[in-house]
C-alpha cells in the first residue's frame, strides 16, 4: 500500500506540530514523521485537532530536530498496540516498542488502544478478597480483586517499595507494571524485586523515564492497559501497578498548556477527572472472562492537590503513606464490605473500634500537645496511639495472615483498655477478651 | 413529524475532542440533535451554537458536542441534522431498565459486544414486551397533552398512557379495545385542531430541557422516612423536596446513596449515575435486585431505573443523563407516583459543563465553571415538587463532589441555595469511621419537617452543640478544669451522637429505623436531655467521680448499641426507654 506524504509543516512547538491545511488525517490516527533528504524515520505521531485550515499532531518522541521540511507519512489508523505471550518478562517504551535491548517481539496481534468503556452489564461485583499479608490492609482496608486503588503518599515516601511489597503477594496471573516519569533507579529496583520474587516471567514491563518523550509517557497507561485488557479478556487475572500518576498528569497538564486549552485548578485541564477516570475504569472483574485490579502510586504535597483529589473520588478508596507507615485514618477499601463480612465474626467490630478509639487518641494527642490530656483515659489513649502507631500501622516486614492480625488487635486493645471502654458488643467480648 | 421535508445536512470542518463545527447551507435549530457519519458509523450530538462563516456568505457554522469518541472523524464527513431536540422515550417498561446516559439499554448492548463502542444502540425499552392495555377514552372524545386514553399494569402499578406533552387539543378518531400489545403497535388514531392525524403508542418521545408541567404543584409536606436515623430526626425531607449531599471522598456519600435505594419508602427510585464508578452502579443493579423493597416485599429492582453514565463514558453525555434521568422522574410524577431522584454527582455534571465551555473558549467564572453554572444548578433542582393535582412528587437527592473537599466552591454554594436540605459529610467525623458522616452541627440544614417534633429536634441539636463544646474545651484546657455538671451533658452529647447518630449501614436491623422505632428513641434521648444526673460523689476527688461518669456512660453506650442490633419486639423496643429511665434516676436508686 502506498502511504500518502505531505511535507508542509507550519509550526514546530513542544511536543506539537502542526500543518497547514487538511491533509486529509482523521482523528487520533497516526502519522510518521520522516526526514526529507534520507526517509529515515523520526518520529510518530497522532492527529488530535484538525480544522478545515491546520491540523495539529502530537509528536511521540519529541519534536527536537523536526524542521518545516519533514515528511509527513499517513498510516490511516489509530495507535494500536502490539500483543503477545512473549512480551512477557521484557520491557517497553510508552508506546510499546522493546525498551530493554532484547530482540524484538513478533506481535501476534494488535489492539486498539482507545480503552472503551466496558459495559457495565457485564462486570461482576467483585466479591474475592486479595490477601497482601500486611494487617493495616488486610484487616482495615481488605483489598478485593479488580479493585482500583491508588497509594498516597509525599515524593520522599518509600510507595514503590510498598508497591512492589503488594506485587509480590498478589495472587495474579500477569503483572503489568506501568511506569512514568520514572527515575532510573526506581525502575531498576522494581525489576530487581520482580526477578528476586520470582515474578518476572509472568510481568510485562512498560516505562517511561523522567525526560523521555512527554507524549511517550502520556499514552503510555493507553498501551500497558490495553495490553492488560486483552490478557483479562483471555481469562486472566491482572494486576496493573500503575506509577506514578502525578507524573503522568502533570504531562497532561503540560500538553493541555501546549494546546493553550483553559486550565481549570492549578493549570490542570478540566478534562483531568475524565481522563484519570478512563484509565482507571479499565479494572474490572468481566462476567466470562478475568480480571484487571490496578494499584496506583499518586504523589503529592497536600490531599487538596487536584491529583489526589480528583483520583480520590475516582478509585476505590486510597492507601495513605505518611512517615513510612501506612495511615488508618484517610486510608480506605471502599470494596472491603465486599469481603469482610464473611471473615471471622470479630473482624469488622474490631476494625470499627479500633479505628474509633484511635480518633479520639488523635483528639488527646493534639490536647497533649498543650498540656490538656492529663486524665487517665486521655493517657491511656495517648499510648494505645503509639501502640497501634508502631505495630499495626507498619506496612513493611514479614507476611502475617488475617487472624493473626485480628489477634494482635485484640493484644493491642487488651494492652491499654477495660472491655467497656472499647465499644466492642458484649458477645464479643466475652468470646475474645480473655486469651485463650 | 419532519418527514415531509428534505434531509438537512452540513459537513464538518473542525474536530477537537468532543467538539466539533460543521458548515451548512439551509437552516439549523439551536439544541436539535444530529448524526455525523464517521467511519460507517452514525455518532449522536447536540447543536450548541450557531453562527455566520466568515468564508462563505451563504453558508453558516454550527458548534456541536458529541456523545461519542471521534477517533476516526475527518473533514468533509457528513452531519444530518434531525430536526428535534434531545429525549427520552417515556412509557411502560422504564422501571427495573438499566440505560447508558442516553438511554440505550445496557443489557442488550453487552449481548452485541462487552465494550461500548462508537455508535452502538439500543432500543430504550423492550419492543417486543407486550402490555395488557385497557382504555379509558373512545373515539370522539376530546382530550389534550397529558391527558390518559388508557393504561397498562407496570409490574404493581397502574401506568397510564398519556397523549404527549406537547400536543394541543384532539379529538379521539381511533382507539384499540382491551388486548396485548407491544410498544411499536399504534394504540389510538387522534385528529389536531388543524385536522391532521396522530397515531399515538404505548410510549412517546419528550424533550429532556423542557419540564414536564405539573398538574398542581404544592409545597412538599409530608416527611420521608429514609430509614436514616439522623436525616430522619435532624435533617429530613419531604416528598417532592430537594437535598443537596456534599462530602470530600471518602466520607460515605455512596454508602449512604446506597442505603437510601434500599430504605428510603418510595413507589420509584430513579438513580442517575452520573460520572461516578461503574462498580457502584453495578452493584445496585446486581446486588440490589436480590433484596426486598422494604414496602412491597419485591425485588428491590421492581422499583428502580438507572441511568449508568459512569466516569469513563463520553463526557458530553454525561451532562444529557441529568436531564434525561429528571425527565423519567417528572414523568411518574405525573402519573401520580412518589419518586426519589438520587443523582451521583452534580459536580460531574457541572465538571462536563466546564470540560465543554473550556473546549469552546468561554471566559471562564470562578474554578473555571461557566459563568452561569449556579443558574443551571438552581433550574435543575426547580424540577423537584409535590403535585398534589397528581398525588404524585419527584424529590430530588443530588450528591456533591467538592474539590479537595471544601464546600466554598461554586458548585456546593449553588447547591446550598438551590435546595431545601443540605446533609454535610464531614471529613473528621469520616476518620473517626462515624457513619454515616453527616455532621449534624454543620453544613447540615432542612426546611422540611421531622417525625420529632420541632422543639425535640432543636433540643436535640442544642445539646451536640453544647456537648461539643465542652469537648473544645477539654481539649484546651484539659478534663479537670471542666465542672462536674458539664462534664455530664458532654456525656449525653456523646451518648446521642454514638448511640442515635452514628447507625451501621451493614447491620440488618440496625441499617433502616422506621418513624416508631424513632419515636421510642426520642422519648428515651428526650428523658436523657431533661433529666439531671445526680451522681454519687460520695468518697470520691473530682477526678475519680468523672472516670465514674465515664464508665457508667460507656456501660450505658455498650447497652445500646447492642439494643439498636438486636431489640425486635414489642417488649425489646421498651427496654430503651426503661433503661434510660433507671439511668438518668440512678442516685435516687442507689439511696
Amino acid at each position: 500500500m502506498i502511504r500518502k506524504e505531505i511535507n508542509r509543516i507550519s509550526e514546530v512547538g513542544k511536543a506539537l506540530i502542526s500543518v497547514e491545511g487538511n491533509p486529509g488525517v482523521a482523528l487520533n490516527h497516526v502519522v510518521e514523521l520522516l526526514n526529507a533528504q534520507n526517509n529515515q524515520s523520526l518520529s510518530f505521531a497522532k492527529a488530535i485537532n484538525i480544522t478545515e485550515d491546520s491540523t495539529r499532531f502530537q509528536v511521540f518522541n519529541g519534536t527536537q530536530g523536526l524542521n518545516t521540511k519533514t515528511k509527513i507519512r499517513m498510516h490511516e489508523v489509530p495507535l494500536t498496540a502490539g500483543f503477545s505471550y512473549n512480551m512477557l518478562g521484557r520491557s517497553f517504551d510508552g508506546v510499546g516498542n522493546v525498551s530493554d535491548g532484547g530482540p524484538e517481539v513478533i506481535f501476534e496481534k494488535q489492539l486498539s488502544t482507545r480503552l472503551d468503556t466496558l459495559n457495565p452489564t457485564v462486570r461482576l461485583v467483585p466479591k474475592q478478597p486479595l490477601w497482601t499479608g500486611i494487617p493495616m490492609i488486610d484487616v482495615f482496608n481488605t483489598l478485593v480483586k479488580s479493585q482500583k486503588i491508588p497509594i498516597f503518599a509525599g515524593p520522599t515516601e518509600p510507595y514503590n517499595r510498598l508497591l512492589s511489597q503488594i506485587a509480590k503477594g498478589a495472587q495474579a496471573d500477569v503483572i503489568i507494571f506501568a511506569g512514568i516519569g520514572l527515575k532510573f533507579d526506581e525502575y531498576h529496583y522494581f525489576k530487581d524485586e520482580l526477578s528476586k520474587s520470582g515474578n518476572m516471567d509472568k510481568t510485562i514491563m512498560f516505562t517511561h523515564l523522567a525526560g523521555d518523550s512527554q507524549i511517550k509517557g502520556l499514552m503510555l497507561p493507553d498501551v500497558a492497559l490495553s495490553v492488560a485488557r486483552e490478557f483479562s479478556d483471555q481469562g486472566k487475572d491482572v494486576l496493573v501497578l500503575l506509577t506514578d500518576m502525578t507524573n503522568w498528569s502533570n504531562i497532561l497538564r503540560n500538553v493541555a498548556n501546549y494546546q493553550d486549552m483553559i486550565p481549570s485548578l492549578q493549570g490542570y485541564p478540566g478534562s483531568l477527572y475524565s481522563e484519570l477516570a478512563k484509565r482507571y475504569e479499565v479494572a474490572a472483574d468481566i462476567e466470562g472472562a478475568g480480571s484487571i485490579t490496578i494499584i496506583g502510586a499518586t504523589t503529592l504535597e497536600s490531599l487538596e492537590d487536584p491529583v489526589p483529589d480528583n483520583t480520590g473520588y475516582i478509585t476505590e478508596g486510597q492507601f495513605f503513606l505518611e512517615n513510612g507507615k501506612l495511615k488508618l485514618a484517610r486510608s480506605l477499601s471502599r470494596l472491603k464490605q465486599q469481603v469482610n463480612g464473611n471473615t471471622r465474626n470479630d473482624h469488622r467490630s474490631i476494625m470499627t473500634a479500633m479505628a474509633s478509639l484511635l480518633a479520639d487518641a488523635e483528639k488527646a494527642y493534639e490536647a497533649a500537645e498543650v498540656g490538656a490530656a492529663n486524665d487517665p483515659f486521655s493517657q491511656k489513649l495517648l499510648r494505645y496511639r503509639t501502640d497501634f502507631i508502631n505495630n499495626i500501622e507498619e506496612p513493611f516486614g514479614e507476611p502475617i495472615q488475617l487472624e493473626d492480625a485480628i489477634d494482635m488487635c485484640w493484644d493491642v486493645l487488651r494492652r491499654h483498655f477495660n472491655p467497656t471502654e472499647t465499644g466492642l458488643s458484649k458477645k464479643l467480648i466475652d468470646q475474645y477478651w480473655e486469651k485463650n | 413529524m419532519n418527514d415531509t421535508k428534505t434531509k438537512r445536512i452540513g459537513k464538518l470542518i473542525s474536530i477537537q475532542d468532543s467538539l466539533v463545527k460543521a458548515r451548512f447551507y439551509d437552516d439549523v435549530i439551536m439544541g436539535e440533535t444530529a448524526e455525523i457519519a464517521v467511519d460507517g458509523k452514525l455518532l449522536q450530538a447536540e447543536v450548541l451554537q450557531i453562527s455566520a462563516d466568515p468564508k462563505n456568505a451563504d453558508a453558516g457554522i454550527v458548534e456541536m458536542q458529541v456523545f461519542e469518541d471521534l477517533t476516526g472523524a475527518q473533514i468533509g464527513d457528513a452531519v444530518e441534522f434531525s430536526g428535534t431536540p434531545l429525549s427520552v422515550l417515556l412509557g411502560p417498561g422504564l422501571l427495573t431498565s438499566i440505560w447508558d446516559g442516553l438511554q440505550n439499554a445496557l443489557y442488550p448492548l453487552g449481548k452485541q459486544d462487552p465494550y461500548l463502542k462508537p455508535g452502538m444502540k439500543a432500543p430504550a425499552l423492550d419492543e417486543e414486551q407486550l402490555w395488557d392495555f385497557t382504555p379509558f377514552v373512545k373515539p370522539g372524545d376530546k382530550v389534550v397533552g397529558g391527558d390518559a386514553i388508557g393504561s397498562v399494569p407496570e409490574g404493581r402499578f397502574e401506568h397510564k398512557i398519556l397523549v404527549p406533552f406537547n400536543f394541543g387539543k384532539c379529538q379521539v378518531k381511533q382507539i384499540i379495545e382491551k388486548s396485548s400489545v407491544n410498544i411499536t403497535q399504534i394504540v389510538a388514531t387522534v385528529i389536531d385542531e388543524h385536522q391532521k392525524s396522530h397515531d399515538l403508542k404505548l410510549v412517546f418521545r419528550q424533550a429532556v430541557k423542557t419540564p414536564i408541567p405539573f398538574k398542581e404543584r404544592a409545597i412538599p409536606k409530608k416527611t420521608i422516612s429514609t430509614g436514616v436515623r439522623v436525616i430522619d430526626l435532624l435533617a429530613p425531607v419531604s416528598y417532592g423536596g430537594t437535598v443537596g449531599n456534599p462530602g470530600p471522598f471518602g466520607a460515605g456519600k455512596t454508602v449512604l446513596q446506597h442505603a437510601l435505594c434500599k430504605y428510603a419508602l418510595a413507589d420509584i427510585i430513579i438513580m442517575a449515575a452520573c460520572g461516578e464508578r461503574a462498580g457502584e452502579a453495578v452493584e445496585v443493579f446486581k446486588d440490589f435486585a436480590e433484596l426486598d423493597d422494604p414496602s412491597t416485599g419485591e425485588s428491590l429492582m421492581n422499583r428502580m431505573c438507572i441511568f449508568g453514565n459512569t466516569s469513563s463514558m463520553p463526557v458530553a453525555a454525561r451532562e444529557a443523563s441529568v436531564f434525561i434521568a429528571l425527565t423519567v422522574g417528572e414523568y411518574y410524577r405525573y402519573l401520580g407516583f412518589n419518586v426519589i431522584l438520587l443523582a451521583d454527582s452534580t459536580s460531574r455534571w457541572a465538571q462536563a459543563l466546564r470540560e465543554r465551555s473550556g473546549r469552546q473558549g468561554d471566559i471562564p467564572g470562578p474554578e473555571a465553571f461557566p459563568m452561569d453554572i449556579p443558574d443551571q444548578i438552581k433550574g435543575m433542582y426547580q424540577r423537584a415538587g409535590a403535585d398534589s393535582g397528581s398525588g404524585g412528587s419527584l424529590t430530588f437527592i443530588g450528591t456533591v463532589s467538592p474539590a479537595g473537599g471544601n464546600f466554598q466552591e461554586p458548585v456546593t454554594q449553588a447547591t446550598m441555595d438551590s435546595t431545601g436540605g443540605f446533609w454535610g459529610l464531614s471529613q473528621d467525623r469520616a476518620d473517626a469511621k462515624k457513619y454515616p458522616a453527616i455532621d449534624p452541627l454543620s453544613y447540615t440544614t432542612s426546611v422540611y419537617d421531622s417525625f420529632i417534633s420541632y422543639a425535640d429536634r432543636e433540643k436535640m441539636l442544642q445539646t451536640l452543640h453544647e456537648s461539643n463544646a465542652i469537648d473544645q474545651t477539654i481539649s484546651t484546657i484539659g478534663l479537670k478544669k471542666v465542672p462536674t455538671d458539664k462534664y455530664v451533658v458532654f456525656q449525653k452529647g456523646l451518648t446521642i451522637d454514638f448511640c442515635v447518630l452514628q447507625q451501621n449501614a451493614f447491620h440488618d436491623l440496625d441499617a433502616c429505623t422506621r418513624p416508631e422505632r424513632l419515636k421510642i428513641i426520642n422519648t428515651a434521648v428526650q428523658n436523657l436531655i431533661d433529666t439531671p444526673i445526680n451522681f454519687n460523689a460520695e468518697g470520691k476527688d473530682d477526678e475519680q467521680l468523672k472516670e465514674m461518669i465515664k464508665t457508667k456512660f460507656d456501660e450505658l453506650r455498650q447497652w445500646w448499641k447492642d439494643w439498636n442490633s438486636t431489640a425486635k419486639n414489642e417488649e425489646q423496643l421498651a427496654a430503651l426507654p426503661a433503661k434510660i429511665e433507671e439511668f438518668v434516676l440512678q442516685e435516687e436508686y442507689a439511696l
